[in-house]
């Protein structure tokens, strides 16, 4: 397009900004209503037990107490996948699961509430470790899965749901390869996102089976569908969406926290509100599954991968909602950074006595590659192969194809993206630093440094469905109905700039309404990357059919064709003659007009990263210092120049390439709890120690819609940490396969640490 | 949060009687950085009845220097003792010590006698009791302590018995190498008790009723001072391990030295040991690396910290070598409070 845009490219303040640093924004805590009360909950001090008894007379008696609930009072509501998982149980299965609700007016009565219900347990053996969990014997966290294996299906993704890659001929692969290598590695951490704003709801039952939900959510439509299949479609359930604050692709799957919320709204007959504790939110919450691969690898001389094979256990906790579908999606991610013909990867889903597992972003693409990469390293490594070369040669190419999540074959239609490693790796001088595998680019005295790269790329840019109203008042103003909430992303400034350019209209005269699930169409929400492509052309194809619906309804008044006619600050004009001209109004004041817009999936498009990093390792005491990041992308054009720049510099934290360094969620093996729920102990990044971050971002023709874009959000965060763990190996000359690079595996790595069992499996 | 009672004391003699009276459920109040966590977490047993605030007790936050004794008060904060320029002159590793401490923030709160007086930092300890209960344990006088066959990657590697929690103070651990002493004030009384031998294994050797009301610090000449502390971040993190060291070195010979190590034992330990071996010698780093290798000899590592030793090592080489700690580890960001 010729025309120059007016927004789109363009620095324009988000729409909710001075409200957020103004604190004006109302996010769920903040919400006040009549006869408000608070739930807490219970939680179990066991891993696994069966509650034998529990008495919870003392604490109805307590004043302002309205609602106690047990295993025993609630209805049979499940989730999870498969819906197995009751919201309160006969038997509890990790430390922290619910026991008890209680709903009072005010939160201290609550609390003390819980305090006044006696349990008895009995004990069950547990089991934390998913290689534990698989062996005969061990103790069963539902009777109805045997060997702790959880079923693969995830039945919104079909009968073909991907639960592995399987194609070609892997032994006659092993046969041409110049060299094989077989290695295990696990990305186990379980790193936390940990978005600022805790997890909350409030529910209000009313009867007969009308439930209103204001819930912290990413996607609100989701959301309904999750919780409606828990409580039962029956059930006339609204969702209504509100400001996130932070999400990270985690506050999709709240249906547990929502559950209570309407089981205490229900017996007490008053909307209840539930806000998790910070440690509640790290010690009890939903968590990145675990990942650990045994995987054989052949090669070519040339980088040429001629087959993989091997076994991919992800570690779900508890119970799940998503984690077949992370499978499914990560399976598909590592065919585009690995080209190869032959493949023999399965998956085994093994629950434990943990926290349940969630979505996360990086959703099983960056739990496959943090565990697969190490070790297509070590055949990279055996032929001394250039990793960026490598990865330039293997990323998906125009023409590629892949099996994406729903088992179909797509071809990809995308870009090249060889174009902007190249341009990351002459920003980073990759060529002066990578002095080959396991060599430090430099060393001073104890002090060595290391290089690494990653990437990581999704198909998700154009996964599920997403749907928009818009209407058009003939005053000139234009609002979009989507039940996408904003969650820090800034995107739903960003549709409205898409619907200006679309539109001609003034930013200042197009809204956006509440997410609220009861007046806008369904939309799956901002979930991987799929913000500006998916949503975006939704919300544009909506404001097109209301801009034809306009013009129509113009053509005749200006005696002129739809198609000779274009719109502009509220004005149509014949674009021949722009003097024959009529503003909006002269359609009819009382007239509305609705765009409707609808995206469907579309695998055949891909995003990509490539990070490349350096560290400095002090070998005498084991710390690694990162010291820059250059992150290298093509994002089609770019939107909104500040909101992808704070994606890229967000690739540290929220278990991105710190979940390599030093974010962890340590799990005492012996009791069951989490050691470091709190913003101290588990170790977060503060501002005072940000390294030098690069962003390339190349601004190609993506064929996506009109603007040309895709989004690469989600991403940023995953091709990190990967390239941490090659850069740290590099500099001390040994290997490391777990995560993170802590102070005390270096050591041990180095040898350096006398005494007991050190480094190892978290 | 529960309820409790709240004092206002304005003089010592109130405090303490105020903490006797309540025998033992009261808690002190002067910066509450630490106290907080306690009442949010209730991570011991039974809650406070009553929170006594100090912060009125005129005159608890001087710091000054008489007959060759410099004092600080309980009550000065730690970007006061960062920012004083008579400690900066007599005993820089205090001052380092006290910026090493959390944020700028937390700094401008929390007081010396606090950071001196703080809970350990053991995650079995502090476990939140709203997650599935408090945790039971050796220092609540109601259980073993789960540390020794659990994760230990932040526990003592010297000194431990019964608990193997350790000191998370910075200041303890400078003060310690100044042969500080802490006045402690009592129904009795005041008594002085050295910084090296105020923490026990299970606590410290504050009796009911008393509380710290200053630090004596002995002025000498030990000019070669340095505190460094390595931690996983630098601003808002305990240290890992952290060193302290004192010395006068006269035409390149030591003539005298004090090494304290702090994050690996219930207390700071002093270096015995190693002190003497470099009284007489020239600063090399063959005699640091002695030195380090003496002052860690007694370490008795568990299943998981014995990573601890190395970095100790490492740092009491470089702190007597006058070298960077090295990562996150240099004094934390000093220097921001002034």
């Amino acid at each position: 397009m010729a025309k120059e845009y007016r927004y789109i490219g363009k620095k324009v303040p988000r729409r909710d900004a001075v409200d957020i640093v103004t604190g004006a924004v109302n996010y769920l805590d903040d919400l006040r209503m009549a006869k408000l009360l608070y739930g807490k909950v219970l939680r179990s001090p066991h891993p696994h037990a069966l509650i034998k008894n529990i008495d919870k007379s003392r604490a109805e008696k307590l004043e302002g107490v309205k609602a106690v609930l047990t295993w025993e009072d609630v209805p049979d509501w499940r989730g999870g996948t498969p819906g197995m998982t009751r919201i309160l149980d006969r038997k509890v299965r990790f430390v922290g699961d619910a026991v008890a609700l209680v709903a009072a007016t005010t939160e201290e009565i609550a609390l003390a509430a819980l305090r006044l219900i006696d349990v008895e347990y009995e004990v069950l053996p547990a089991v934390l470790d998913i290689e534990e969990a698989i062996k005969p014997g061990a103790p069963l966290v539902y009777d109805e899965f045997e060997g702790n294996i959880v079923p693969p299906e995830f039945p919104l993704f079909g009968p073909g749901c991907l639960t592995g890659v399987s194609m070609g001929d892997v032994a006659q692969g092993f046969d041409e390869a110049d060299v094989v290598v077989e290695g295990t590695c696990g990305y186990q951490n379980l790193p936390n996102a940990i978005p600022p704003e805790p997890p909350g709801v409030i529910a209000l039952w009313e009867e007969p089976q009308r439930v209103t939900i204001w819930a912290s959510t990413q996607a609100p439509a989701v959301d309904r569908m999750i919780l409606a299949g828990v409580i039962g479609w029956e059930v006339d359930l609204k969702v209504l969406g509100h400001p996130v604050g932070g999400s990270f692709g985690t506050k999709i799957v709240v249906w547990q926290l929502e559950s209570f919320a309407c089981a205490l709204s229900k017996a007490s007959g008053m909307p209840v509100k539930m806000v998790l504790s910070k440690e509640e939110h790290l010690a009890t919450f939903v968590l990145r599954p675990e990942s650990r691969m045994n995987a054989k690898v052949g090669m070519k001389r040339d980088g040429t991968v001629t087959a993989v094979s091997g076994t991919w256990l992800v570690g779900t906790g508890n119970h799940s909602t998503t984690t077949q579908a992370q499978i499914a999606v990560g399976c598909g991610e590592i065919q585009l950074m690995t080209r190869c013909r032959n493949w023999d990867l399965k998956s085994a889903i093994v629950c434990t006595n943990r926290n349940a597992s969630g979505s996360v972003r990086g959703f099983g693409g960056q739990e496959l590659k943090c565990a697969f990469v190490p070790i297509l390293c070590l055949a990279m490594e055996k032929l001394g192969i250039d990793p960026l070369d490598f990865i330039k040669k293997n990323f998906i190419k125009p023409g590629d194809g892949y099996f994406w999540r729903d088992g179909s074959w797509y071809q990809y239609r995308g870009i090249d993206y060889s174009p902007a490693m190249d341009q990351g790796a002459e920003r980073f001088g990759w060529r002066d630093k990578w002095r080959g595998w396991l060599r430090p680019s430099s060393v001073n005295g104890p002090l060595r440094r290391g290089v690494g790269v990653g990437v990581h790329g999704n198909a998700d840019i154009g996964e599920d469905v997403s749907e928009a109203y818009l209407r058009l008042t003939t005053d000139g103003t234009a609002t979009l109905f989507s039940c996408v909430t904003e969650h820090g992303t800034g995107q739903r400034s960003n549709y409205l700039k898409m619907i200006a350019e679309v539109l001609g209209l003034p930013l200042e005269k197009i809204s956006i309404s509440p997410s609220d699930s009861t007046i806008t169409p369904f939309d799956f929400g901002p979930v991987g990357s799929r913000g500006t492509y998916a949503i975006g052309s939704a919300a544009i194809a909506a404001a097109e059919d209301a801009r034809r619906k306009l013009l129509e309804l113009a053509a005749p008044l200006l005696d002129a064709g739809v198609e000779d006619l274009d719109t502009e600050d509220g004005m149509i004009f014949v674009k021949a003659d722009p003097d024959r001209c009529l503003p909006w109004i002269a359609v009819g004041h009382d007239r509305t007009i609705l765009g409707y817009g609808r995206f469907e999936p579309d695998f055949t498009l891909a995003n990509c990263m490539t990070t490349f990093v350096e560290v400095e390792v002090d070998t005498e005491t084991g710390k690694v210092t990162l010291l820059e990041v250059v992150n290298a992308t093509d994002a089609g054009k770019i939107i909104d120049p500040p909101g992808l720049e704070g994606q890229l510099n967000g690739c540290l934290g929220a278990a991105g390439i710190d979940s390599a360094l030093f974010e962890e969620t340590i799990v005492d093996r012996g009791t069951g709890r989490i050691l470091n729920a709190n913003l101290l102990d588990y170790k977060w990044r503060t501002f005072a120690e940000l390294p030098v971050i690069k962003n390339v971002v190349l601004e190609s023709a993506i064929s996506s819609h009109r603007f040309r874009a895709v989004g690469v959000g989600e991403v940023s965060t995953a091709a990190g940490p990967t390239a941490i763990l090659m850069a740290v190996s590099n500099a001390i000359g040994v290997w490391l396969v777990e995560y993170p690079v802590t102070p005390e595996r270096v050591l041990a790595a180095l040898n350096r640490v006398a005494g007991g069992p050190q480094g190892g499996a978290a | 949060m529960r309820n409790f009672e709240h004092l206002q004391a304005t003089s010592i003699a109130g405090a303490v009687a105020a903490l006797t009276r309540f025998g033992g459920k009261a808690r002190l109040n002067a910066g509450g950085t630490d106290l907080f966590g306690l009442l949010k977490d209730q991570y011991l047993p039974g809650f406070p009845d009553s929170i006594i605030n100090i912060k009125g007790i005129q005159g608890l936050d001087a710091i000054g220097e008489e007959r060759g004794t410099v004092t600080v008060g309980a009550l000065a904060k730690l970007s006061e003792l960062s920012r004083s320029h008579l400690l900066a002159e007599r005993f820089p590793a205090l001052v380092q010590a006290a910026g090493a401490v959390a944020s700028p923030q937390i700094r401008n709160v929390a007081t010396v006698g606090g950071n001196l007086c703080q809970d350990v930092r053991c995650a079995y300890y502090r476990y939140p009791s709203h997650v599935g209960g408090a945790i039971g344990c050796a220092r609540k006088g109601n259980g073993p302590c789960l540390a020794v066959r659990g994760d230990n990657r932040y526990h003592a590697v010297l000194g431990g018995r019964k608990c193997y929690a350790v000191c998370p103070s910075d200041t303890a651990v400078a003060l310690a190498a100044l042969d500080a002493s802490l006045v402690v004030a009592g129904p009795e009384g005041e008594r002085r008790i050295g910084v090296a031998e105020f923490y026990t294994p299970l606590g410290n050797r504050l009796e009911r009723g008393e509380m710290v009301v200053r630090i004596e610090i002995p002025t000498s000449s030990l000019p070669h001072q340095r505190f460094a502390k390595f931690a996983l971040r630098r601003p808002i993190d305990f240290a890992i391990v952290s060193v302290a060291v004192a010395a006068s070195v006269t035409d390149g010979v030591c003539t005298e030295a004090r090494i304290a190590l702090g994050a690996v034992a219930p207390g700071p330990v002093r270096a015995g040991e190693a002190e003497s071996f470099l009284r007489g010698k020239r600063l090399t780093p063959e005699h640091a690396t002695r030195a380090a290798e003496l002052a860690l000899s007694g370490a008795k590592p568990l299943s998981r910290n014995g990573y601890k030793v190395a970095i100790a090592k490492t740092l009491v080489k470089r702190a007597l070598l006058g070298e960077a700690a090295g990562g996150a580890g240099e004094y934390a960001d000093v220097g921001l409070d002034r």
